[in-house]
């Protein structure tokens, strides 16, 4: 017993270091949740040329006092409602915090059922980001694209209301042509905005811009990130673009060709150089004859 | 008096039908110093150990034919490595027999006679390996043959396989031609060289009696030689920097590449026979033959040289590193400062620097400083191919992404090396045995030469 009491001041310290450690723990783990970040999120709905639709999410943190993008970020995207049925998709960001997903043909019953939608994006969070919940709300709507007389692109926008399209006013819109690495407006002026019948009239400015082979150019107009629509785009092709006649040398005589297609030019300084050289060594090796002959008796 | 081919036909036919001239102690006395000798048992030393490295490289290239290219350190990025390097620099040092033998001949300068045979077999012997470094290069030598049944006429590399063939005959006919009357010494010195060396002297010069006609034949094709070699010599160090030059690379997107590498090679060339005259001088006991008069107008031919070569350098690196364009900064960054600087300011100081120090001062054109800054050059000029060729290829203009560290850097396999010091050891012994079958100083130009002082 008096061992005992030897011991216990032993056992007090190590029963005193555990509880100080789990409580660290305890308190760690506290620390941690309360230092998990919000995910700022961004649903957006595109449709193109009135067909085709899908939905975009990018998510972002605010770290260290800057935003960054959030990657691999998991995200169960709803229509409408969060049931399996209305299920868009699970999404997954990408190193720039960016994921994409097509409205699936089984949600067209539902997308049938009224003309305000909503897109419910949830994410489950991680160890280092708090779950969230981003609504979307989107009308439908459609843009047309026509021309009129002198080079005058006419863009309405419709929106459905009672089963009827009807023209809304007051949306802003970029006509532009399309080109190979972003789309060049059609005029000095960046955008334009609905009157009352739903239009906008922008003259086109770009002559003389290639257009292939045909001179065609794709026309494109766009309604961006609208709270109301969301980003609605739709193309047409007109002949207004210069026609360009492309210039195959792929099958000439040049320096870059196949061995058969030397350039004339080449070659003859070529040969001229290696015969001229080759007729004196040849002459060289003549002499070496002559000279044995010359060394001959008699 | 004046040495042109036409005037001194006269004074050769005299002096080869000239009995009392042949039977002179003065010709006695150089035929038996300039006769090849035996190897003494340094040289079978010597031998040994360049036939050991030889061995060692033809080993490794059984290995490289057996396994193929992955035995080197080359990859996507350096696929021209210390091969080419070392083809490079057997390409420079075979510009000496045109600048030794046809330039200084056809100036008529005279000092140069001792020094012509030994430029012509180092031209002959790197123009070989050269050759046959390029064969090594390639990986899968049977496939040599399609390079000129396949080959494009417009590829610089084409240009380059013509160009070194046409040097490679010329600098042999070079050889061979003033060959020709001292092959007639040493038959007559049966007794000296042996029965077995006597065959092969009867074989390529039996024919030579020097009758009027032979001389005159043969001074005439030495001078059209000397012509001819000159521009052939220019072409094949312009259309190996062309190898380069024509590659849109930083460092290698230059037009000032082909005066670059011929100044270059001019330098390598002569450093090389300031060696060579140096290590046969003392190896063969030529003194009186390879005075220091010849120490020190090399050395003014050297200086000369390296002032140019040096000048051709300010040009082909301070240009673009005014601009600083950023891949040309990233690759003269790595020269200056980076990764390859130590190597970089060694072969400019070795190179060029120290020798012109050196070779400035009359007392530096003695024979050991000479023969230092000789051997400096000669070091100084491989490594400078080395950087020519590896750093730019390891700064392409698109970056180097999504690849293995190892790819970033790179050194020589054992096998390269192997290779490497096989090829060059190859040439010294080219040169070695031809030193043991053929006089190094033509022995009948001496004699003309000694005649014509004393006449």
């Amino acid at each position: 017993m008096k061992r005992l009491y030897n011991y216990l001041p032993v056992c007090v310290c190590v029963l005193a270091l555990l509880t100080i450690g789990e409580l660290t723990a305890a308190q760690e783990t506290t620390k941690q949740d309360s230092t998990r970040n919000d995910v700022l999120v961004t649903v957006g709905y595109h449709n193109v040329n009135n067909q085709w639709s899908y939905l975009s999410v990018h998510a972002k943190a605010k770290l260290n006092g800057k935003f960054q993008s959030v990657k691999g970020a998991k995200f169960h995207v709803y229509l409408d409602k969060d049931s399996a049925g209305t299920l868009v998709g699970d999404l997954v960001t990408d190193d720039k915090g960016d994921a994409v997903t097509t409205l699936k043909p089984s949600l067209k019953d539902q997308w049938k059922s009224g003309t305000t939608h909503t897109f419910i994006a949830l994410y489950d969070g991680d160890a280092h980001y708090n779950a969230s919940k981003t609504e979307a709300v989107v009308k439908e709507a459609r843009l047309k694209v026509d021309t009129a007389e002198g080079r005058n692109i006419v863009v309405s926008v419709e929106e459905l209301k009672d089963g009827a399209w009807t023209p809304v006013k007051a949306v802003e819109i970029k006509v532009a042509v399309k080109r190979l690495q972003s789309d060049m407006p059609v005029s000095d002026k960046e955008s334009f905005t609905t009157d009352s019948t739903g239009k906008i009239t922008a003259e086109f400015k770009r002559d003389g811009l290639p257009g292939g082979d045909k001179g065609l150019l794709t026309l494109i107009a766009k309604v961006e990130d609208n709270d109301t629509y969301g980003n609605l785009q739709v193309e047409k092709t007109v002949p207004w673009g210069a026609v360009l006649k492309p210039v195959s040398n792929f099958d000439e005589r040049s320096l870059w060709a196949a061995r058969f297609k030397t350039p004339v030019w080449l070659l003859l300084m070529e040969y001229f150089i290696f015969f001229s050289v080759w007729s004196v060594l040849i002459y060289l090796v003549f002499q070496i004859a002559r000279i044995k002959k010359a060394g001959m008796p008699g | 008096m004046s040495r042109g081919w036409r005037k001194t036909v006269p004074v050769r036919y005299q002096l080869l039908n000239n009995n009392t001239v042949e039977k002179s102690i003065e010709y006695a006395n150089i035929t038996r110093d300039l006769l090849p000798m035996r190897f003494s048992r340094w040289g079978k030393v010597w031998t040994a150990i360049l036939l050991a490295f030889c061995a060692a490289g033809a080993f490794a290239w059984i290995l490289q034919l057996k396994n193929g290219l992955v035995v080197t350190a080359m990859g996507d990025y350096v696929s021209w490595g210390i091969y080419i390097s070392n083809f490079v620099f057997f390409v420079a040092i075979s510009l000496v027999g045109s600048l030794i033998t046809a330039v200084l001949r056809l100036a008529n300068v005279h000092w140069s006679t001792p020094l012509t045979r030994i430029a012509e077999i180092i031209a002959v012997s790197a123009i070989v390996f050269a050759s046959l470094i390029i064969v090594v290069d390639m990986g899968r030598p049977e496939r040599f043959l399609n390079l000129l049944l396949h080959g494009r006429m417009q590829s610089p590399i084409i240009w380059d396989v013509i160009v070194i063939s046409t040097y490679f005959i010329l600098s042999l006919l070079l050889l061979y031609f003033p060959l020709l009357p001292d092959l007639k010494i040493l038959i007559r010195a049966k007794e000296t060289t042996g029965p077995r060396l006597n065959k092969l002297y009867r074989f390529l010069g039996s024919f030579w009696k020097g009758t009027p006609e032979q001389v005159r034949l043969s001074e005439k094709a030495i001078n059209i030689m000397c012509v001819t070699i000159i521009p052939v010599a220019f072409c094949i160090h312009t259309v190996t920097s062309w190898l380069f030059a024509t590659t849109y690379r930083p460092g290698w997107d230059s037009t000032n590449f082909g005066a670059y590498f011929i100044s270059g090679a001019f330098l390598v060339g002569a450093g090389a026979v300031v060696v060579a005259m140096f290590v046969f001088r003392k190896a063969y006991h030529l003194e009186k033959y390879i005075t220091e008069l010849h120490f020190d107008k090399m050395g003014k031919v050297l200086v000369m040289l390296a002032l140019l070569y040096l000048y051709f350098n300010i040009n082909e690196y301070l240009v673009p590193a005014f601009k600083m364009r950023k891949p040309e900064a990233a690759h003269l960054e790595d020269l200056f400062a980076g990764e390859y600087a130590p190597m970089f300011w060694f072969a400019i100081f070795t190179g060029m620097l120290v020798p012109i120090v050196i070779l400035l001062f009359k007392k530096g054109r003695r024979p050991l400083p000479m023969f230092i800054a000789g051997l400096m050059v000669v070091v100084g000029a491989w490594f400078k191919r080395y950087l020519i060729v590896t750093p730019t290829l390891l700064h392409p203009f698109l970056p180097m992404q999504g690849v293995a560290e190892k790819f970033h850097h790179y050194f020589p396999s054992w096998q390269e090396w192997a290779i490497t010091m096989g090829s060059l050891a190859g040439t010294l012994l080219i040169i070695t045995f031809f030193a043991r079958i053929f006089p190094i100083i033509p022995i009948h130009e001496t004699i003309i030469e000694q005649h014509e002082k004393a006449v």
